[in-house]
Parts: structure tokens; C-alpha cells; sequence
């Protein structure tokens, strides 16, 4: 509102630049008595000055006369008595101008000006409250705090697990050592970090991985995630027994339907499963569990990154992969879903979404839903 | 002389002077100026040692080697050929393994450039005009 | 704030298209009212555009991040002087600046131009309006600082770290205002063709505001000369870089112009050449944008390069410059010639001073763009660099220097060359006296740079001439003298100065290029070399934190006569946000010279490349134009309006003396 209102006031102002010399009363116009007589007689006066404060001779003062007594004569022949004669049009031409102000000023700025967007200072924007931005700008928020005050240790440690959700695992293995440093090993930023490290490494239960798991067992006896992804561990370097064995162990002590015991249930299942499972001793059948491991990687990212584009969804690149990875994991109705949402969130007539929609075709996914 | 003939004088001297400065001018773009090569250009047209020319390309991987008091050595290439260049001076900031490098020096007899003076880009967007167009025109480099 | 801006920067446009038409409608029609039109409209102008050059400056200040421009440009951490320098260390915002001047200057003839007749000053910011059109037009619809970026991210892409110094502060708007002062007398000189007449007031204004735009250009071309030796870590002061020709040509053609701008304001002489020289000039201005702005040169001043940008400016420059040219080959046989004069006199001199500072601009103008045309061409890739211009350049000089002391010696219409030899006979002794000194104390073996700082001591002894003779020093007593010289015109004064700042100036580069002293060497901390008679002791190494940086700061102490003369701290310094490293200078000012250090590459074992010069009188060279540019400022303070009269042949040797 304040815009429009600083907009139209702009704008008056602008055209009573053009209109005020017309409010005047029209001052003596017609025969202009020449401008160059005044400059002369001005030079004239100088002369005699010098003359007086001994600037200058005698005899180069009347040189310097006589010079400009030759152009006062010059001057004079050519001043004429000009006829002045006014054409309506010229009129016209102004009341054109006047009008023409802000005709250009509005049409030109609506074509290149975001009338609604509000300045946005940053130290302002640090300190609205967080409502609903989207996690990326939440995440920018936490960084530029924490950059002024790097020694907010607790700061790290709410940033390290978004960085992990968001999928910046190099960014959420820094932030979990981090928090580790400043506020010392706990059971919950070691195993975080642990977990962070796995998807650092696409998967893999890495030896850094699991130091940092049994640390946090240190800490903290009994921690479901470290004993999950320990359990892991075994199973992905072929101990399969041995995995077995954790798991159930894991079952045992945790209370039924908690998260990690569903987990090792799963797990459970699918390392049992005859053919595919890892049941089986010979490394082939390690290569199947990993590449079984591999498909829950991929399901559990599809989501992840389904969830992410849910609280941001102004991410084109992030709505391509969502479409490829249904696409690839066979699951077309929710390729098409995916195209679907994706186009209505980038908005339908954007380059970005046309983008996508090509993208999809490319890959056999239609979007035969109409908005 | 009448100042018809005056006039003339100074006409004609005027255009002398300016005859004279042309000349000076494009002697000196005939003999004052270096002309740029990659090193593919220098298979097919023979460079003779102490001319003045400019060599632009990327410095190779591996190829920086320093020590020898304050001489540094790398060899600039365009992906098809390379060649050796030894610099003695403090290298630009932004001079680094695989980045965009113009040289300007002469061949030493044995067919090391030896370079007087090493210009890197500006920033860690700009790519040097000349070694950019190179690049390109051997489908080495595309703009993003 | 920022929609504002923008709206006040499309408002400024729909004013300045209203600007170039009804003010020269209504001198055409001879309407007093529609001329008088121009003056609130160019003030309003102005005001629109300082209103959106402060609401981008606030979104600097603000890091106001929805701003692509300040996006791309500039970081929350950044220290606030360039967080404010910023706004115009880009091409945006730069372009916002030129406008913004350009604005200003139109305002200023507004305020200024009271006594102007009605239809110069109506026609004069109707040619000011359209050169503000096509740029305000240029900015909207290729460059527009205002675009909004939604959502806004929270931290922005930083500043290219080489312009992140106070020398960005200076340097732009110094050099805007040179460039951008010359559209005044290109104005004027349009103006002048129009109307087909060049009155009295139309010469008494000329010079003053071609004056003002020398002394802003000098400043801006000193102050970048300065920045690039001591940011760069080359420790060279002029590189022949296009970019620098492009500021150094309308310089040149400047300078020339002032010197015949004189001829027309005391003689009514030369009209037809100011008036095209006041074309040129302006040209050369708008060429040097357009060679920087369009991306066909890269250098550090083309911050983005954009085909359409280019193009565009290419549009602009051949309109209004085809446009002004064609007009004054249509015209200019309309304009009465002036005063005549003899070969041998003020005029002739300064015609000289003409022919070779266009022949200079000429040369400059051919080795900038004939690799561009080579290209275009022949797909030869060439550099024109600095052997072509100091060759040819160089050899134009040299007569011109020996020439600028006879000039204020010489008498208005017909002068007297023999007398005016007689009196720099002094001159001519000192500069002899000062060369032998050279060969006989500094260095045997340099003739040439003896002979060019003889040269310099010409300049110097020559320009002090005038006023040593027409003070009456040594003839007079000391009290008459004093009153002599303070009743002296400014003008003259002003002469003398500048023409001295030039000697000043060569002596720096001289002395610099001839007698500097450069070591390369690897050094430890504890390492002591020798260099021009002096030590240099490397003392340590230790890390720095700064702002938006951080850095490794050598420490150096300088050692003269067993004395330690002062401390040099030159770094390798990184900027975070773009992870690029710069070197930092070490500097250490004795006298008129300085010792500079440039830090290289660390080897490992804790010893570094360290590159060290002695420079001696280095700072001479930018000493000289801020003499330039006092003397500038005083000439354009006097307000003398006194005709330049011939002297009598042959009657008086020392014309001001008389009683």
C-alpha cells in the first residue's frame, strides 16, 4: 500500500516538473536582447578593473578594448528583431507530455517491476519468526546465526540431523563433530554421527561409522540406532548369524512397536528371505543382500526426498529425480503423482515446469492429468 | 606569402606530421605485437625461437613443478598437445592445475617457452578470452 | 524501498524522453514557456535517480538478499565500507552511477545555467535528455539492478575480492564523472549545431564545465593507476590495458579540448574544431563504455559479459554518435569563423598542442581496437601491448613536452618566438644541469632516462618561467613581488601548476621505469638480502583473521644504514565466500620512493618466493596529477572573463611588468 501511495506521489510530482513553468505567467518573451552584449560588457568592466590594480598596461587595456568593442559591433548586426510566432501544436505537444508520463512510467514498470515483493533486509529476516519457510531457508537461517556465533554449540546440534533429513550429509557429518566437540560425546550425537557417516557413504556401515556407534554405546547402553546399524555392520561384511543374532537380541530389549525394533523385524525379514536372503553363506548371496539393502536405500531416499519437496517445493531438479525414481523403481501411478504435483508446484505455464513434463516424456512417464 | 600561400604551409605540414604518425604507428603494429597460439597451433605453423608470441591454454595436471630458485616449470596443453614452459617470478593467484593460463615469452632453441610474464584468470569465473575461444573451437570447453 | 527505487527509475526515463522533445520543440517554436520546461524536469530527473541510486545502496547496506543484483554481489560479512562501494562494483549498478552523473550534470547546467539564453540552455538539456533516455532505457531493459529474486536466499555470492578495497570507493565515481562531465560540452557543442551559432556565452561555458570533467578524469585515471600498483602485487602503475585506454583516450582528446576550449573563450578562434573535439571527446567517453560494458574486452573492470548489453550500447554509441557527427557535417560550414592569428603565437602554439594530443589519441585509438578488428577479420588472435604504445606514444610525446613551456611565454594573435627562447633560456640551463647530475651521480650508463628527466626538469623550470617573470623575481623587491604574484590571474596560475604536475609526473615514471631495482629471491624468516643499497630482513609469518577473509602476513623491516627504517607487512590473503586468493602488497613510503614486497608462494620448508622493488619517486607519478588537478581547480575558480589581447610586436620582453 505505502508503494502505491509513494508511487503516485512521484508520479505528481513529475508532471508538475513539466507543468510549472505553464502556471507561470508568461514572462516578457519576444525579442531577446542578446545574451552576448552582457557577457561583453562584463569584459569591458574587467578591463577597467585590471586597469585600475595596475594588472595590466595601458596600452594592453586599450587593446583589449578595442577587441571587444570589434565583437559588441559583430554581435549587435546579428542581433534581429526575431519575430515570435507560437503554433498551437506546440501545445499539444506539451499537453503529449505531460500525459505521456505516467502513461510510460506505469506501463513500463509493470513490466519489469514486482510491485508486491516488500524490501527484505536480512537482520530483519534473522528474526522474523520461522512460520512456514521452507527448510532450506530455515537451515540458511541457522547457518548465518551460527556464523556470527560460531560457539552456539547447541546450535550445531539441532542443524546436524535437518542437514541429514535434507540429505547435505557432508554438512550434517561437520555439524555432529561439531556438537561433539563443543558439548562432548553423548549417546545421541555419536550415534547421529555414525549415522550421517552411513549415508556419507551411500550406505555402507564404515569403520569411522562404527567407532563412532560404539562410542555412543558407551554413553549410552542400549541406544536402539547404534545397536541397529551395528547389527548392520555384521550383516554387510557377511556375518550374517551374527546379525541375525543382534537383531533379535535388539527385539528382545526393546519395547514391541518401537521404531528400531520394527527395523530389526524388517530387517530380519528380509535378510531370512530364501534366494534373495543372506541366508545363504557364499558372497554372492552377500552381493544379493546388499543390492536388497541397496533397494530399501533407494525407497527410504524416494521418501526422503518426497518429504523434502513437500516443505520446499520450489526445486526442479528435485521434483526430475522424484519422477525418475518412481519411474525406475516401477511404481508409474506415483511417477505420474509426482509429475503431477511437481508441475503444479513449479506453476504450470513456467519454463521450469515445461521442463519437467519434457523430462518426464522422455523417460515413458505421461502426465495425462489435466490440472 | 599571401595567406592563401600560408594556409597551404600550414596544411600541408599538418599533413605531414600526420603522414609521419601513421607510419610510426603501424611500423610499430607490424613489429610491436604478439600474436597468440594454443598448442595445437604450433604443430601446424612453426614458431622461430626468440619471436615474440603469446601461448595460452591449460597448465597440465602434474606438470608444476617448483624449486629451482624462483624458477617454476608446468607445461600449458589443449588437451591434444603440450608444451613446456619455464617461468622465473612469482605466479598470479590464481594460477592452478587445470585452469585457464596465458604466457607470454619467446622459444628457447631446445623448444622450452620460456615465459616473461604468466597471466591466470581474474576470479573462479573468468576463463582468459583468447584460451575460452580455443578451447571451444577444439569442443574442449562449453559455457554453462 | 526497493519497488520505490524502481518505479522512480522508470519514472526518470518517461521524464527524460520528456526532456530531449518539448524543450527544443519549444526553441524551435520559439516558446519561452516549453524551453523553460527543461530546468524543473532535469532537477526532478536527478532527484528520481538519486532516489534509486540510495534504495539499491540501502539493499547493500540492508544485505538485502531479494535483490538479485546485491545477491550476486555482495555477503552479510562483508565490512560495511563495500557492502556501500559494492552498489557500483558491478555492471548494474555501475551503469546506475553513470546515470546518476550524467543526471547530476544535467541538473547542475539547470541550477547553473541562469545566464545561459533561453534556447542554448532549452537545447542543451534537450541533448543531455536523450543521451539519459537511451541509458535509463539501457538499464531497464538489459541491466535493471531492481530484479526481485523470491524467495530470497539468506546469504549472498560476495564481492569479487580485488574490488573489495577503498580504491572502489574512489575510483568509479571519479572517473563516471570525468567520462559523464564531457556529455556537458558535447552538449553544448550539439547545441551549438543546431542552433547554428556559437555566441559569446556559449564559449564562456564551455570551458569551465570541459574543465571540471578533465579534473574529475585526471583523478579517476591517477586514482586507478594508483589502485592497480598496490592491489595487483605487480607493482606496475600503467599496463596499456584496453580498459585503461579507454578512460586514458577521451583524457587525451580532453585535454585537447580545454587547450582549444581556451582559444574559443579569449580569441573566438578555433570554433568549428572545439566544436568537434567537444564531439570526439564525448565519443571516446561513450566508446570506452561501450568497449568496457559489452564484455568485448575481458579485463577485471568487465564484471559480466552480455551479447545483448553489447549490442544494444553499439546502438546507442552509433546514434548519438553518427547522429552528432553527421549533424556537424551538415552544419558546421554554418558556423562563422573567428579570430585569425599568425603561426607563431598563443593560438598556433595551442594549435600544435591539438594536432599532437589527437595524433596521441588517434594512436591510442588504433592499438585498442586493432586487435578487436584483427579478429573480426582475419581470426588472428594479436596483442597490441606495451611496446606499441610506449614506441608510438612515447615518440609523441616527446616533441610535445619540449614544446608546453613556449606556449604561455607566446602573446595572443602574434607572438614572439625568439623572445620566448630568451626567456626559457634558464629553463633550457636547468634542464641540462639536471641530466648531467643524472649521468654524472645516478647511473652513467642511462643516457636516455638523463635526458628524459632533463626533459621533465624542462617542464617544470619552464612552467615556473611565467610566473617568475611576470612576478618580477629577482628585479623586484620581495614585498613587490608577493603582491605581484598573489594579483596574478588564477588562470595562469593554474597553468603553471598543471603544466608543472606534468613535469612531476614524468619524473616519476622515469625514475621508475629507468632506476627501479627488482629482486626475486626465496627467503626464510631471519633471511636479510640487499637491495638498492638498502636491507631488507624478513622477520615472520603469522596467520590473520580478518572480516571476510583470512591471511598469512609476512612481516618485513626495512634496514637503512644500520637502522631500521620502517615495517612492510605484504599477505597471501583468501576470501572465504569465493575461495580466491590475493596478494597483498607491502608498502613502506621514504620520501618520494617506496619499497614494495609482494608475497609468493610458500615452498613447504617455510621459506617463501618474495618478489621486492625499490622504487625510487614512485609516487611522483600520481603526485603530478593531483598538481594537474589543483591547477585545474584553480583555473576553473577564476572567474575572469578577460579577453585574450594581442601584444604589441616586438615592444615589451616582459609583457605583465608594466607599471
Amino acid at each position: 500500500m505505502l508503494f502505491w501511495i509513494v508511487a503516485t506521489l512521484l508520479t505528481l510530482m513529475a508532471c508538475l516538473s513539466v507543468l510549472v513553468p505553464f502556471l507561470r505567467r508568461p514572462a516578457a518573451v519576444g525579442v531577446m536582447t542578446s545574451p552576448d552584449l552582457a557577457i561583453y560588457k562584463d569584459q569591458l568592466a574587467e578591463v577597467e578593473r585590471d586597469l585600475s590594480r595596475g594588472l595590466i598596461g595601458r596600452g594592453e587595456a586599450e587593446q583589449a578594448r578595442s577587441e571587444i568593442g570589434r565583437r559588441i559591433l559583430r554581435a549587435s548586426e546579428r542581433a534581429g528583431g526575431a519575430t515570435v510566432q507560437r503554433p498551437l501544436w506546440g501545445r499539444a505537444v506539451t499537453a503529449a507530455a505531460v500525459l505521456s508520463i505516467p502513461l510510460v512510467s506505469w506501463s513500463v514498470y509493470a513490466a519489469t517491476g514486482s510491485p508486491g515483493e516488500p524490501a527484505q533486509p536480512l537482520q530483519a529476516r534473522l528474526q522474523e519468526s520461522p512460520g512456514n519457510l521452507p527448510v532450506e531457508d530455515l537451515i540458511a537461517r541457522a547457518e548465518a546465526h551460527l556464523r556470527t556465533d560460531p560457539s552456539d554449540s547447541r546450535g550445531w546440534e539441532v542443524l546436524a540431523p535437518i542437514y541429514l533429513r535434507v540429505g547435505r550429509t557432508d554438512d550434517a557429518v561437520r555439524a555432529y563433530r561439531e556438537a561433539i566437540d563443543r558439548l562432548g560425546s553423548s549417546g545421541i550425537r555419536q550415534s547421529g554421527l555414525g549415522e550421517a557417516l552411513i549415508a556419507q557413504a551411500g550406505g555402507t556401515v564404515t569403520a569411522e561409522a562404527r567407532e563412532a556407534f560404539e562410542q555412543g554405546l558407551q554413553a549410552a547402553p542400549g541406544d536402539g540406532k547404534a545397536l541397529f546399524f551395528l547389527a548392520l555392520a555384521a550383516a554387510q561384511e557377511g556375518d550374517v548369524a551374527g546379525a541375525q543374532a543382534q537383531w533379535q537380541a535388539l527385539k528382545a530389549d526393546q519395547p514391541a512397536g518401537s521404531p528400531w525394533s520394527e527395523a530389526a523385524n524388517q530387517a530380519l525379514a528380509r535378510i531370512a528371505q530364501p534366494g534373495r536372503g543372506p541366508g545363504a553363506q557364499d558372497v554372492q548371496d552377500a552381493a544379493a543382500l546388499s543390492s536388497a539393502e541397496r533397494s530399501t536405500m533407494i525407497e527410504g531416499m524416494v521418501a526422503t526426498l518426497d518429504a523434502k519437496l513437500r516443505d520446499n517445493p520450489r526445486d526442479p531438479e528435485g521434483w526430475q529425480k522424484l519422477v525418475r525414481s518412481y519411474a525406475v523403481l516401477g511404481r508409474q501411478d506415483e511417477a505420474r503423482e509426482a509429475l503431477r504435483r511437481g508441475m503444479s508446484a513449479l506453476g504450470e505455464t513456467t519454463r521450469d515446469a515445461a521442463a519437467l513434463q519434457d523430462f518426464a516424456r522422455s523417460i515413458n512417464v505421461l502426465a495425462s492429468v489435466q490440472p | 606569402m599571401t595567406r592563401k600561400q600560408k594556409r597551404l604551409g600550414v596544411i600541408a605540414g599538418g599533413l605531414a606530421f600526420l603522414g609521419l604518425a601513421m607510419g610510426l604507428t603501424f611500423y610499430a603494429l607490424g613489429q610491436r605485437t604478439s600474436y597468440f597460439y594454443m598448442p595445437t597451433d604450433l604443430a601446424t605453423q612453426a614458431v622461430p625461437p626468440g619471436q615474440r608470441i603469446r601461448l595460452g591454454g591449460l597448465v597440465e595436471k602434474g606438470t608444476v613443478v617448483r624449486g629451482q630458485g624462483t624458477e617454476v616449470s608446468f607445461a600449458v596443453t589443449d588437451e591434444t598437445r603440450s608444451v613446456p614452459v619455464v617461468f622465473a617470478g612469482i605466479l598470479p593467484d590464481l594460477f592452478r592445475e587445470e585452469q585457464g593460463v596465458v604466457t607470454e615469452g619467446s622459444f628457447r632453441s631446445d623448444g622450452i617457452f620460456m615465459a616473461d610474464s604468466v597471466l591466470a584468470k581474474h576470479d573462479e569465473t573468468y576463463m582468459p578470452k583468447e584460451v575460452a575461444d580455443g578451447l571451444k573451437a577444439q569442443g574442449l570447453w562449453q559455457e554453462n | 524501498m526497493i519497488e520505490a527505487g524502481h518505479f522512480a527509475l522508470v519514472l526518470a526515463l518517461a521524464l527524460a524522453l520528456v526532456q530531449s522533445t518539448v524543450p527544443i520543440v519549444g526553441s524551435r517554436i520559439n516558446d519561452a514557456r516549453m524551453m523553460a520546461v527543461a530546468a524543473p524536469v532535469a532537477l526532478v530527473s536527478f532527484a528520481l535517480i538519486a532516489l534509486a541510486f540510495l534504495a539499491l545502496t540501502w539493499a547493500y547496506v540492508t544485505s538485502d538478499f531479494s535483490v538479485v543484483n546485491v545477491w550476486e554481489n555482495s555477503h552479510s560479512q562483508k565490512p560495511m565500507l563495500f557492502k556501500i562501494t559494492g552498489t557500483w562494483g558491478n555492471h548494474e549498478g555501475s551503469m546506475l552511477l553513470w546515470v546518476l552523473i550524467l543526471a547530476l550534470f544535467s541538473a547542475l547546467v539547470a541550477v547553473f545555467g541562469r545566464n545561459l539564453p533561453d534556447q542554448l540552455k532549452a537545447t542543451v538539456l534537450a541533448v543531455q535528455g536523450w543521451i539519459a533516455a537511451a541509458f535509463l532505457l539501457f538499464i531497464l531493459v538489459t541491466s535493471n539492478p531492481f530484479a526481485r529474486l523470491v524467495p530470497a536466499p539468506f546469504e549472498g555470492q560476495d564481492l569479487n575480492p580485488i574490488l573489495q578495497d577503498v580504491g572502489l570507493a574512489v575510483h568509479p565515481p571519479l572517473l563516471y564523472l570525468g567520462y559523464v562531465g564531457f556529455s556537458v560540452s558535447f552538449s553544448f557543442a550539439v547545441a551549438a549545431l543546431i542552433e547554428k551559432r556559437i555566441d559569446a556565452a556559449w564559449a564562456r561555458w564551455v570551458r569551465p564545465w570541459t574543465l571540471a570533467a578533465w579534473i574529475f578524469l585526471t583523478g579517476g585515471i591517477a586514482m586507478g593507476s594508483y589502485w592497480a600498483y598496490y592491489e595487483l602485487g605487480w607493482g606496475g602503475f600503467w599496463f596499456w590495458d584496453p580498459v585503461e585506454n579507454a578512460s586514458f583516450m577521451p583524457w587525451l582528446s580532453g585535454t585537447a579540448l580545454l587547450h582549444s576550449a581556451l582559444v574559443m573563450e579569449k580569441r573566438s578562434a578555433l570554433k568549428i574544431w572545439t566544436v568537434l573535439l567537444a564531439i570526439l571527446t564525448f565519443s571516446l567517453s561513450l566508446l570506452g563504455t561501450f568497449l568496457v560494458r559489452s564484455g568485448v574486452l575481458t579485463s577485471v573492470h568487465a564484471f559480466a559479459t552480455d551479447p545483448t548489453r553489447g549490442v544494444f550500447i553499439l546502438g546507442i554509441l552509433t546514434l548519438l554518435v553518427g547522429g552528432a557527427l553527421a549533424l556537424f557535417a551538415w552544419r558546421a560550414h554554418a558556423l562563422t569563423a573567428g579570430g585569425i592569428f599568425q603561426p607563431i603565437s598563443r593560438e598556433g602554439s595551442l594549435v600544435l598542442n591539438n594536432l599532437f594530443l589527437t595524433t596521441a589519441t588517434a594512436t591510442v585509438l588504433i592499438g585498442t581496437l586493432y586487435p578487436l578488428l584483427m579478429e573480426a577479420l582475419t581470426g588472428d588472435k594479436i596483442s597490441v601491448g606495451a611496446p606499441f604504445f610506449n614506441l608510438t606514444f612515447g615518440s609523441l610525446m616527446v616533441p610535445l613536452l619540449i614544446a608546453v613551456p613556449f606556449g604561455p611565454l607566446l602573446a595572443w594573435k602574434r607572438g614572439d618566438l625568439y623572445a620566448a627562447a630568451q626567456r626559457l633560456a634558464w629553463a633550457l640551463g636547468g634542464a641540462i644541469l639536471v641530466a648531467l647530475l643524472i649521468m654524472l651521480f645516478v647511473d652513467r650508463t642511462m643516457l636516455f632516462a638523463a635526458l628524459s628527466i632533463g626533459l621533465a626538469a624542462w617542464l617544470m623550470l619552464g612552467a615556473a618561467t611565467d610566473l617568475v617573470l611576470r612576478s618580477g623575481v629577482g628585479s623586484q623587491p620581495w614585498s613587490v613581488v608577493r603582491r605581484r604574484l598573489w594579483g596574478l590571474p588564477r588562470s595562469a596560475k593554474g597553468t603553471a601548476l598543471a603544466h608543472f604536475g606534468l613535469g612531476v609526473t614524468v619524473v616519476g615514471i622515469v625514475a621508475t621505469v629507468a632506476f627501479q631495482t627488482e629482486r626475486i629471491v626465496i627467503m626464510k624468516p631471519g633471511d636479510t638480502i640487499d637491495f638498492a643499497g638498502r636491507q631488507l630482513r624478513f622477520e615472520r609469518v603469522e596467520p590473520f583473521a580478518g572480516p571476510n577473509y583470512t591471511e598469512d602476513q609476512a612481516r618485513f623491516t626495512l634496514i637503512s644504514g644500520n637502522r631500521d627504517v620502517g615495517t612492510l607487512v605484504a599477505a597471501k590473503r583468501l576470501y572465504t565466500a569465493r575461495q580466491m586468493p590475493t596478494t597483498e602488497a607491502g608498502i613502506l613510503t621514504r620520501g618520494f620512493s617506496q619499497a614494495y614486497v609482494a608475497l609468493g608462494d610458500p615452498s613447504g620448508d617455510g621459506s617463501w618466493v618474495v618478489r621486492a622493488w625499490w622504487k625510487p619517486m614512485v609516487t611522483l607519478i600520481w603526485l603530478g596529477p593531483c598538481l594537474m588537478m589543483a591547477g585545474g581547480l584553480l583555473s576553473i575558480s577564476d572567474r575572469r572573463l578577460r579577453v585574450g589581447a594581442p601584444a604589441r610586436r616586438r615592444s615589451q620582453p616582459v609583457p605583465a611588468a608594466a607599471e
